[in-house]
């Protein structure tokens, strides 16, 4: 997940130590944040997730959550 | 590679390009005053844009355009009564009807022996309108082909909206194709086409026209859940879903009219892609695996101009003797609609 954890520091503009999976997004998952987090996901994940269900997102595990779920139905598909 | 084109067809190629700019500038920090929680640096940072140019109040993508094609002319790229046929791409006319290029006829002096004709397309128009024009030539239909570009997209954004209001620009551009004499050089083709009105709601102005006429509600503006402010009479851009459908989109295509043409990257000496921003681009950039001076960019000063981004590339190259006889490039157009088009160039 580091490189994940990486991009997602810069997105957040926070320190990449500071990236766990209980982190809450808080404030600066903004619509901004959330565009480039798919492009990030679409780059080091290759899989493509949707923009609404990526905005619902309280946690960096939620995000790691639908991953895993976009992973698993890719995989099937 | 040729350009593919039938037995007996007519080739193609662009022979100038001119482009022209509203007066009024707004910068990142007549933004950031707006914005509290984008300051003028974060802006920059993500969209690579530091100003845009909006039209007049009273100024319309037809004017934009009638300069533009003043320019073109005033160049002594062509003689007015050369131009046989005009195809103007606009999603900002002047009027329902009649089109804003028989409009353009007559205010830039051309013949009334002419064809001409609006195309309603955005940030692939451009692609479109080349692969319209050079099959305008290939068939004998015409000659000398002025296909220009023109949006006004600011009179969309409600200046509330920041998911838009810090990315387009508006603009126009004149771009000149024409029959290949012998011995010219220069193609114009082939391409490949995409079209998915599934997401016709990921990018749209949605009242004002006929199926959602506008209304004291249309008219209203409500702040979004990002805060970002708009009317239904307004722009709306749902960048996520405008972005998975370019990563998804855009890639297929260029593999798309390299297989078509057997070439490879390496067979290109540029590509011209639509120039959204510099965070779509850069993506675009790493995915497609293009290196850094193959991909000339011409947005930090003028914005998403829409239809016209890849003219004001292409002038600009042009100028500085980067578009030199026998140079291969590719342009690729993606947005509103949804659609997509990729299409190969040769000067």
């Amino acid at each position: 997940m580091s490189e994940f954890y990486q991009g997602l520091a810069e997105i957040l503009e926070v320190e990449e130590s500071e990236v766990r999976s209980d982190m809450e997004l808080g404030e600066s998952w903004d619509s901004l944040a959330v565009v480039s987090t798919i492009a990030l996901i679409d780059d080091v994940h290759d899989v493509t997730v949707h923009p609404n269900a990526l905005v619902d997102c309280k946690t960096v595990g939620d995000i790691e959550k639908l991953i895993e779920e976009e992973r698993a139905g890719a995989s099937k598909g | 590679m040729t350009s593919l084109l039938p037995p007996g067809a007519v080739a193609a190629r662009i022979a100038a390009v001119s482009t022209h700019l509203p007066t009024t500038v707004l910068d990142n920090d007549a933004l950031a005053a707006l914005y509290p929680s984008w300051p003028a640096a974060k802006i920059e940072d993500k969209t690579g844009i530091t100003e845009r140019r909006i039209a007049a109040p009273d100024e319309t993508a037809t004017d934009l355009a009638c300069a533009a094609v003043d320019r073109l002319l005033d160049s002594g790229a062509c003689c007015r009564e050369d131009i046989d046929f005009v195809i103007l791409c606009t999603q900002a006319p002047d009027y329902f009807l009649p089109s804003s290029a028989c409009v353009l006829q007559h205010r830039t002096g051309l013949s009334t022996a002419i064809g001409a004709l609006d195309i309603n397309l955005g940030c692939s128009g451009y692609v479109y309108g080349l692969s319209l024009a050079s099959g305008l030539i290939a068939s004998g239909a015409a000659r000398t082909v002025l296909l220009v570009t023109a949006d006004t997209y600011s009179k969309f954004i409600h200046p509330g909206d920041k998911s838009v209001r810090t990315l387009f620009g508006d603009g126009a551009a004149a771009t000149l194709v024409v029959a290949a004499e012998p011995g010219d050089g220069g193609t114009i083709g082939p391409f490949v086409f995409g079209t998915d009105g599934a997401g016709a709601g990921d990018l749209i102005v949605e009242a004002g026209g006929l199926r959602v006429p506008r209304t004291a509600d249309t008219a209203r503006a409500v702040p979004d859940d990002a805060g970002n402010v708009r009317s239904r009479e307004q722009l709306f851009m749902n960048g996520g879903a405008v972005l998975n459908f370019t990563l998804r989109e855009v890639p297929r295509a260029v593999g798309a009219l390299m297989q078509r043409t057997g070439t490879s990257a390496a067979d290109y000496d540029a590509f011209f892609l639509h120039q959204a921003n510099r965070f779509m681009l850069d993506t675009l950039q790493k995915k497609l695996k293009i290196e850094d001076g193959k991909m000339p960019r011409h947005f930090a000063h003028i914005g998403n101009t829409v239809s016209s981004s890849i003219p004001f590339v292409l002038e600009r190259e042009i100028a500085e003797g980067r578009c030199s006889h026998g140079m291969r490039a590719m342009l690729v157009g993606f947005g509103v609609g949804l659609s997509w088009a990729a299409g190969s160039v040769t000067f």
